[in-house]
């Protein structure tokens, strides 16, 4: 069975459900949620204020911190409160109407359980790194302090814009938002050039993704003539989620979707801005480019999830496909780099692949789950990665440094990062292993194209999560001490460095966050308070959204009690049931990885570099380091292939304008008079006789002329014989 | 009030220039201007109640040359009305903003701003095309006297070529509107001519053919066209703009390109409706061409000055779109989009002078890491980019937004209102979004960014502080405090001229649906929400 029956059965049974919006209350109570977005301006403008001022203190960062916790604890109480999708007006934006249509896009917030479930992890790690960031940033204070609490202070505003936007345009305005933030962030040591590069090139390759996303709005809005989550639903459910009222411009809008998406998720072809992006400071890449931005393009996803889900449409099999890809061309990057950041960079990039490979095999819980943990565990993993480099002046490379876990003062920055390395491999129990179980369990149910084959790539992929994160923490974190500082010395000799090992705020940080991290596997045994579904509390978030189709165990549509949870397509592996077998098969694929990891980094460490250059001494598998270390040359790919030929060409028609329309066009027309008064100069010579001759011929043209005139006249009448030129002629020939 | 005080005050302004002494000058033109623009706000507020309709305000009926017809009506709509007051705005601006930059024949300078102004508000307030032409070309005069006295070195060349050749296009122009006034007269066989542009737009709409037509769109645009500019016509831009002095960049892009856009809103759309359909597919490729072409040109420029000259090329190209789209959405965005450009390149031009000032360069390749060296220069700068890269939360995002939208949807198949345009137009111009990104973005990664760059030779300004001073500051943060404005309270304006916009698109679905047969295809929300 093809995936184009498997989601036509699935898309005809789920009539969409949950979003009715009828059933949708306008609040009039809530207004205070709008504080949640307000509190990060507030933030802002203060850390502004402090900015005119030249404030010396840690001022901006208390702001922020406190701004940003009411904003939690703000989420949490809307959360509390939360009875069922609510549209909450705060001002008007962009609202046009005239006699027929309109153009509604207004300052305001679509909360549903979905809204909350990203809320909550996104100003919850945005305050808890801030306070992370309030003492790892103090080398800056008095300089670029307050620019980077303002800047984080921004991609909060823009985030809680992008999360809680009731229409597609305010989506657009956080996602566009959260990209400056980005590139504010990025470019923070402004005067390093690959900074600046890194900076531009996320926002640049972001644009394209942006423009998806822009094309994607006006195929909305003149297919459905609006652009409001609420009365897309709407529309979608008159028409019984059935593709056939829009024609192509239904069928085609997911793709654009699909396009913004892995713009600011850094999937294939556009992740090559994420790697780069590590030139920002460590908690911006923890809280932007690990836990809250790059999962934007899930959240679209899952925020027009039944759009993919339409009759007829292989969407979600192309999503799964780049997802599954992307997971594992990244994790074969990952393996193969020394600086440790980039590591968990590339990790981002193949986690974000298996979010996407989730939405693909239609498990919006799964994927929903993964950013939930992945949140977490990267988040702490890049905390730990940002504490080594600040106390090590910059050290990032992990062939210079090792057996932190026996150094004073490095104790909790090794264990918090043993707990986000076992999430990420997918040790059993653990929270990263439910969740990722979750999508791999689900690419052998669903029934899609090649989608069995993605399953097995994403496990094999695992095994390599496995072997890469531990490849770091054993080299690192375990073995004899051993390290050398980088070169952000301050003024330090060398010879003479001593690491500067983490104090409270940090450490606090690192502990809570891991804690989260594994406290992120309890969702998963939660009890379900609605009937028929599995998967816990993540399953009850996404439930109460727009994607409740990718909920295990999910009532669908309560009119008609259709219960479409496994049973529609249930498909096996090796004869078993997925979802047990997955339980098995992912623990030991993470066993062999780790202990591969085990043995060629920890036990034999020379072993390791042995290999890599046997390898590199063959010439049959060359290529597989170098292009693994090369990142597969995309990067090179993309220079030669779409910036060079397009940089030749604005040259080429700089040299165009300048040369042949100014210069032959323009000027060349300009020049007519000249020329021609040239021609008739040498007459006015100041020489009598020749005035004479020529008024001479002058006179003699004129008597030839008037004495031929009807001939000529008549000539020209059989060269063009219309009515226009006769009248003319008959006109000139009575005037003579 | 008047729009006559709007017309008359600087022309008494730089009479009292020329008698004044040369160092009260300048405080004479900041006073009129000042006035001028607060007399302009006074009208804004007193114009409320008939905002958003299509009517016209403080009409003033002056005969002028009674035997030919010939008036001085004055009067505005809300689009002209915002206009009018874009430019009482960046006048007193532009004042303030040479005070340290203009150092010889300053009463001169000071008064042709002055004169300038007059222009420009004659061609908004216009009601009589005589008028309009006249004050159209007297434009090109005081901006000809700015660009070759007080340019750069290559400001003798540039001058001459501005004004020639816009003055070529627009003869073009005059001919086009004086052969539909002739016809006017020869069909209604009056005796006197009538020149008041609402009768002759209403007559050229609906009695001439359209062959007729076509020509005088031809006529017309071969004047708006090279003001606007639209490309192949662009060429006397980058180098006017790179000549001119800063006040005179920034009402060439403030206000001056806006006469051309000005000039299609006003005579093209509701004149020659017939030839508009017929053509617009035309024009918006050649504006498609402009806004990548020129993006393209503007990456691989050295000079500043040049780039963001270059950028008005691709930005116009999307007004341009929008003003063709022929729906409410897209027009209002064309509208939007010509105030837009005008804040957010205007305060670029005013950055770029101010740098230069300083360093006498505007070399990308010679100056660099400025956020060191001038962090509020250089803070402001990144803001004027955004709202020029169309940030959401600043203007140009809501214009760009809203020209593109209408572009899209200007399909045959669009039920209330068709267009010839359609999602290809506006996909294919998407790409300029990326490419704007582009070229603006490398430019602040140069000049911005980066290491401190210096060029070799520079000297401290005797009397400016390195970074902004408190007269610079002010100068811009209105512009800062306009272009956030609107882009969080758009509807305020699109509100405002949607009377207006409604009466230019009003002959436009009959024509459309008359060339092209459309299908409907369009889903109704309201029939969605009743089932």
């Amino acid at each position: 069975m093809n995936a184009l029956a498997a989601l036509t059965e699935l898309s005809k049974l789920c009539a969409m459900p949950a979003v009715d919006a009828s059933a949708v209350i306008y609040a009039s109570g809530m207004h205070w949620a709008s504080f949640i977005m307000w509190m990060p301006l507030i933030s802002l403008v203060l850390c502004g204020i402090c900015a005119v001022y030249k404030v010396r203190s840690k001022a901006p960062a208390i702001i922020t911190v406190v701004c940003l916790a009411t904003s939690f604890v703000l989420t949490i109480l809307l959360w509390h409160n939360y009875q069922g999708p609510e549209v909450i007006h705060v001002f008007d934006w962009l609202n046009i109407t005239w006699e027929e249509g309109s153009f509604v896009a207004n300052f305001a917030f679509y909360v549903d359980s979905l809204t909350l479930l990203w809320m909550l992890f996104v100003t919850g790690l945005g305050t808890l790194i801030a306070i992370y960031a309030s003492e790892y940033m103090e080398h800056d204070i008095g300089k670029g302090y307050t620019r980077f609490f303002a800047g984080v202070s921004v991609f909060l505003f823009a985030m809680t814009c992008l999360v809680m936007g009731d229409n597609l345009l305010m989506l657009y305005l956080g996602w566009e938002g959260v990209g400056f933030a980005s590139y504010w962030l990025i470019g923070y040591f402004y005067q390093r050039p690959s900074a600046v590069a890194a900076a531009k090139k996320a926002f640049i390759v972001n644009r394209i993704g942006d423009v998806g996303l822009a094309l994607a709005i006006y195929l909305i809005w003149t297919t459905f003539g609006t652009v409001q989550y609420d009365e897309i639903t709407s529309v979608l459910e008159t028409h019984q989620y059935s593709a056939s009222f829009g024609g192509w411009s239904v069928q085609a809008i997911p793709y654009l979707l699909m396009l913004a998406a892995f713009g600011k998720s850094a999937q294939l072809p556009l992740y090559v801005w994420l790697p780069d992006a590590m030139e920002g400071p460590t908690p911006v890449s923890a809280l932007i480019h690990a836990a809250t931005m790059v999962t934007a393009g899930v959240y679209l996803i899952i925020r027009t999830y039944p759009l993919f889900m339409l009759e007829g449409s292989h969407a979600l099999e192309v999503v799964a496909w780049v997802g599954g890809l992307t997971a594992f061309f990244a994790a074969t990057m990952a393996m193969a780099q020394y600086d440790i950041k980039r590591i968990m960079a590339y990790s981002t990039v193949s986690q974000l692949g298996y979010m996407f490979l989730g939405l693909g095999v239609v498990t919006s819980y799964g994927a929903a789950y993964h950013v939930f943990t992945h949140a977490f565990f990267k988040a702490v993993l890049f905390l730990t990665c940002g504490a080594i480099m600040h106390g090590f002046a910059g050290q990032l490379d992990l062939r210079r440094l090792s057996g932190l876990r026996k150094m004073r003062g490095w104790k909790i920055v090794s264990y918090t990062m043993l707990v986000g390395c076992l999430c990420l491999a997918g040790f059993p129990f653990t929270s990263g292993y439910f969740s990722k179980d979750a999508i791999l369990a689900e690419a052998f149910v669903t029934q899609g194209t090649g989608f069995e084959f993605l399953g097995w790539l994403a496990i094999f992929t695992a095994g390599l999560t496995a072997y890469y994160t531990f490849r770091v923490w054993f080299r690192v974190c375990a073995g004899p001490v051993h390290f050398e500082p980088g070169d952000e010395l301050h003024g330090e000799e060398p010879s003479n460095f001593h690491p500067h090992a983490p104090r409270f705020a940090i450490n606090f940080v690192l502990v809570v966050i891991a804690l989260g991290a594994l406290l992120a596997a309890l969702p998963y045994f939660m009890p379900n308070e609605t009937e028929g579904l599995h998967g816990g509390w993540i399953a009850e978030m996404v439930n109460d959204s727009p994607a409740a189709a990718g909920v295990p165990g999910a009532v669908l549509d309560s009119a008609h009690g259709v219960n479409i949870g496994h049973e529609v397509a249930h498909g096996d592996i090796l004869g078993m049931d997925p979802h047990k077998a997955m339980y098995y098969i992912s623990a030991i694929v993470g066993f062999i990885g780790i202990g591969i990891a085990f043995f060629i980094h920890l036990l034999s460490r020379p072993t390791a570099d042995k290999l890599r250059s046997t390898m590199l001494s063959n010439k049959a598998t060359r290529w597989l380091p170098t292009a693994m270390e090369n990142k597969w040359y995309i990067d090179e790919f993309y220079i030669a292939v779409i910036r060079s030929p397009l940089w030749i060409l604005g040259k080429i028609f700089s040299l165009f304008d300048r040369y042949f329309i100014d210069g032959a066009l323009v000027n060349g027309i300009a020049a007519i008079p000249r020329v021609i008064a040239r021609w008739f100069s040498p007459l006015h010579n100041g020489a009598i006789q020749s005035y004479a001759i020529s008024m001479f011929g002058g006179a003699l043209l004129i008597a030839l002329l008037m004495l031929f005139m009807p001939e000529i006249l008549a000539f020209m009448q059989t060269l063009s014989p219309d009515t226009a030129n006769e009248q003319t002629i008959a006109t000139l020939g009575g005037g003579k | 009030m008047s729009l006559w005080y709007l017309m008359l005050l600087p022309l008494v302004g730089a009479a009292a220039i020329f008698v004044g002494k040369s160092s009260v000058s300048k405080w004479i033109a900041l006073g009129v201007s000042t006035v001028v623009f607060v007399i302009s706000i006074v009208m804004a507020i007193q114009f409320a109640p008939i905002w958003g309709t299509s009517l016209d305000g403080f009409t003033s009926h002056v005969p002028w040359l009674n035997k030919l017809g010939v008036t001085l009506d004055l009067g505005v709509d809300s689009v002209a009305m915002m206009l009018v007051l874009l430019t009482t705005l960046l006048t007193p601006l532009c004042v303030l903003g040479s005070f340290s930059a203009i150092t010889f024949r300053v009463k001169e300078y000071y008064a042709w701003l002055l004169i300038l102004e007059t222009a420009m508000v004659g061609v908004f307030a216009a009601q009589d095309i005589i008028l309009f032409y006249v004050s159209f070309e007297l434009t090109l005069v005081p901006m000809f006297f700015l660009i070759a006295i007080y340019g750069g070195k290559n400001r003798a060349h540039a001058s001459i070529k501005f004004f020639i050749y816009t003055f070529t296009g627009s003869l073009f122009t005059l001919a086009g509107l004086l052969y539909v006034a002739w016809t006017y007269k020869e069909t209604h066989l009056y005796d006197t001519w009538s020149f008041a542009i609402h009768d002759l737009a209403k007559f050229a709409s609906t009695d001439l053919s359209a062959t007729e037509q076509g020509w005088i769109l031809l006529a017309l645009l071969s004047g708006f066209a090279v003001k606007i500019p639209v490309f192949p016509v662009h060429t006397w831009l980058p180098l006017a703009h790179t000549e001119a002095p800063t006040a005179g960049s920034v009402i060439l892009a403030g206000v001056l390109l806006k006469l051309g856009t000005f000039g299609v809103y006003r005579f093209v759309l509701p004149m020659v409706p017939e030839a508009v359909v017929a053509y617009a597919p035309m024009i918006a490729v050649l504006a498609i061409i402009g806004i990548l072409y020129a993006a393209l040109i503007c990456w691989v420029q050295d000079d500043i000055k040049k780039l963001v000259a270059y950028s008005s090329v691709s930005h116009l190209g999307f007004c341009v779109l929008g003003l063709i789209a022929l729906n409410p959405i897209g027009l209002e965005g064309a509208v939007l989009y010509m105030i837009n450009h005008g804040l957010s390149t205007g305060a670029l031009f005013f950055l770029i002078g101010m740098m230069y000032e300083r360093y006498h360069s505007r070399d990308m390749n010679a100056i660099g890491g400025l956020a060191k060296t001038m962090p509020v220069w250089s803070f402001l700068m990144v803001f004027f980019v955004l709202a020029s890269v169309g940030l959401p939360g600043l203007n140009g995002f809501v214009s760009e937004f809203m020209c593109l939208l209408g572009t899209f949807s200007a399909s045959a198949s669009n039920a209330t209102w068709p267009g010839v345009l359609g999602p290809e137009y506006a996909a294919i111009s998407a790409i300029g979004m990326v490419l704007a990104a582009m070229y603006l973005l490398i430019m602040v990664g140069k000049i911005v960014f980066g290491k401190v760059r210096i060029p070799e030779n520079y000297e401290p300004h005797p009397t400016l502080p390195t970074d902004l001073s408190k007269r610079e500051i002010g100068i811009l943060v209105p512009l800062a405090a306009l272009c956030l404005w609107i882009g969080v309270q758009p509807t305020v304006l699109t509100d405002a001229m949607q009377g207006s916009v409604e009466e230019v698109l009003s002959p436009y679905p009959a024509i459309v649906q008359q060339d092209v047969p459309t299908e409907t295809q369009r889903i109704e929300v309201k029939d969605a929400t009743d089932g």
